[in-house]
């Protein structure tokens, strides 16, 4: 009976040995189905509203932003109703925050894990990005009602969501293993994050409208790969309508870049993250 | 066909800075960065090799940071070496710590899923074997209640109930028999010889040297991240206690003692057929030899016998108003009819004292050795 042969050695930086991780984390997709369950199931555990508040919190969220921006200040929509335009984003936004947000955390808190067995590290941070992943669908389905509440027809052009949901699953994946990996090490990250996230909010088209960004930044504007995300997603659901192609790309390739550059970087930080965490 | 191996591995920890108090007059941006000490390396293991066969027993000794739970760490994959190479043949498990990591909100049930696919299996297996797991753990109706709600023996029997389903072909096993009750031990005990009868290599770090003697075929003995002594469990126990079972301090009085009685060994025997091994229950003959320098009366000697945690077990005296020794050598024995000592390691001190004065105390100078009883 021939078996594999384990070889342990000290970590390195490789880009070849990628496929190897990407084989293990499979062997382990169990394991990654059962953390996220158990994960969306103990968060609801012991609270009356349960599963709700996963709908709640971005329609709060959304209520918020609609008085200030459509009672308080005039925020331009182009002919959306503010409600429905903040809450298109707010979504795709809810979901990188959170998922972000958990990931980060995520690694320390499980610590006595960590230092007890042996799986691919990726899984903790992954599960909180899927758990959010799914609060994501159920909210969804809100913007969904809202939509043919202001009488929105959804068309087929909304499919065009998808390519913007998975370069927004690239990026928070690679955003998040960097952050899980410096959190690790720097708790310092995770003081950081919140406000970083609310920069970063701002620094994106979610609560208002891209055509309010002054064309003489744009140019690094749109560096940032959540433009791109949030604009076909929101171009896609509202109004059926293709990706900017330019601006998506951009989108995409930086995430791309992102992903590959944080998943190396993260796997060979796993290798002693118990010795430091 | 070996299963793993160890070629030249090292492991450095890296200390956290020691943080000094600088003087306050200090500008704050000079200090902030004064504030931290040195870097101090510390070499867990430092070239360490070996090889464990198919189907072997290994056990791993030494004292509290010698370096074995590193060794284990290692072969877990849960920290990587600094330097060197380890191969793994087969599939391994690692029963670190039993019911570690359980979710406390969880039910019995759902983190023997959670537990079962962190060790590497599919829900699939944990779904075939679940009944089988219950059973074995004893929780019954608590399978379905947050494990928060269980007792601490419930909740290692389910830990250690998902672990001895694993089946792996290398079992790494680190102090897991400390916990539990007798009942918990020997369960644990017949699963692990279960799993040698099935061919299944194993390693095993403790400080029970009983039972790493009854369960290994090899051991090492592993001292400040270097493997001092490899080869049969008993004298690797033996070279144990002598590095450090014995090292411990002596008391301050030592120094005082007049010595004009000089305790000069200490030995025992079975009674029955004079062999140097004990087994409990049976009758053993104790022997101190001495040597007095003048007559002295009054003397009693005393044999006082220490668990390895350092407590007093128990105590062999010649009792007041002690007995007249003649110049010159001589001997005393004491004859134990029954040991009743319980198999293991105790740790002996020899003394010869005219209440109150001390003559002469050896402080840990033997070790009597009990063997376990045979059966019937």
């Amino acid at each position: 009976m021939a078996q594999p042969v384990q070889v342990i050695r000290p970590p390195s930086f490789s880009l070849f040995a990628l496929g190897d991780h990407l084989v293990r984390l499979m062997q382990f997709r169990d394991l990654l189905y059962t953390l996220t369950l158990y994960r969306l199931s103990v968060r609801y555990r012991q609270s009356v509203l349960g599963y709700f508040w996963a709908i709640l919190h971005p329609v709060l969220l959304m209520l918020t932003y609609t008085v200030i921006f459509s009672r308080f200040v005039k925020v331009p929509t182009h002919g959306t109703p503010y409600a429905v335009f903040a809450f298109s984003a707010l979504l795709p936004w809810t979901l990188f925050s959170n998922g972000l947000t958990g990931a980060t955390m995520g690694l320390p808190a499980h610590s006595n894990l960590l230092s007890k067995v042996y799986f691919p590290r990726e899984i903790v941070p992954l599960s909180y990005i899927l758990a959010a992943f799914v609060d994501f669908l159920m909210a969804f389905v809100v913007l969904v009602l809202l939509m043919f509440h202001y009488g929105i027809p959804l068309s087929v052009g909304a499919l065009w969501a998808v390519p913007a949901i998975v370069t927004l699953a690239l990026f928070l994946t690679g955003i998040s293993l960097f952050a899980a990996a410096m959190q690790a090490r720097f708790r310092d990250v995770g003081m950081a994050l919140p406000l970083l996230l609310q920069v970063w909010m701002f620094a994106t088209p979610v609560v208002y409208s891209i055509s309010s960004v002054p064309m003489s930044v744009r140019y690094w504007y749109d560096f940032n790969p959540l433009v791109g995300i949030m604009e076909t997603f929101r171009g896609a659901l509202l109004h059926g309508a293709a990706p900017e192609w330019p601006l998506l790309v951009k989108s995409l390739s930086i995430s791309m870049a992102v992903a590959v550059a944080a998943y190396i970087w993260f796997k060979h930080a796993e290798a002693t993250f118990v010795d430091v965490i | 066909m070996f299963d793993v191996e160890f070629d030249n591995v090292s492991k450095r920890y890296k200390r956290p800075r020691v943080h000094v108090n600088p003087e306050p007059a200090m500008p704050f941006l000079q200090r902030w960065f004064r504030r931290r000490g040195p870097r101090i390396d510390c070499w867990a293991l430092r070239d360490v090799s070996f090889r464990v066969k198919r189907g072997e027993a290994l056990g791993i000794i030494g004292q509290n940071g010698a370096g074995k739970s590193t060794i284990l760490k290692l072969l877990s994959r849960i920290t990587a070496p600094t330097a060197g190479e380890i191969r793994i043949c087969g599939r391994l498990s690692a029963l670190l710590e039993i019911g570690s990591g359980f979710h406390q909100d969880l039910t019995g049930r759902e983190n023997a899923y959670l537990s079962g696919v962190t060790f590497g299996m599919t829900r699939k297996e944990v779904s075939d074997k679940l009944a089988s797991i219950i059973e074995f753990s004893g929780v019954g109706d608590f399978i379905d209640a947050p494990v928060k709600r269980y007792s601490s023996g419930m909740y290692l029997r389910l830990g250690f109930s998902i672990a001895a389903h694993l089946n792996p072909d290398i079992l790494l096993l680190d102090e897991v028999l400390a916990v539990g009750d007798v009942a918990f031990q020997s369960k644990c005990l017949n699963r692990i010889q279960d799993l040698r009868k099935a061919g299944r290599t194993i390693i095993f770090v403790s400080h029970d040297l009983a039972a790493v003697e009854r369960l290994c075929d090899r051991t090492l003995l592993v001292n400040r991240g270097e493997i001092v002594y490899e080869g049969n469990p008993h004298e690797a126990t033996l070279e144990y206690q002598r590095c450090t079972l014995l090292a411990s301090e002596a008391p301050a009085h030592v120094s005082e003692m007049s010595r004009v009685v000089e305790c000069s060994h200490f030995s025992y025997r079975s009674a029955a057929d004079g062999a140097e091994s004990v087994r409990t229950g049976e009758a053993m003959i104790v022997e101190v030899a001495y040597l007095a320098r003048e007559t002295v009366a009054g003397v009693v000697f005393n044999v006082y016998v220490y668990w390895p945690s350092g407590y007093l077990c128990t105590q062999l005296s010649t009792g007041e108003p002690g007995i007249t020794v003649e110049k010159g050598p001589g001997r005393v024995s004491f004859l134990c009819p029954i040991v009743n000592l319980r198999p293991g390691l105790f740790l002996v001190d020899v003394a010869a004292e005219r209440y109150p004065e001390v003559l002469d105390w050896r402080h840990r100078c033997a070790i009597l050795r009990v063997d376990e009883a045979p059966s019937f």
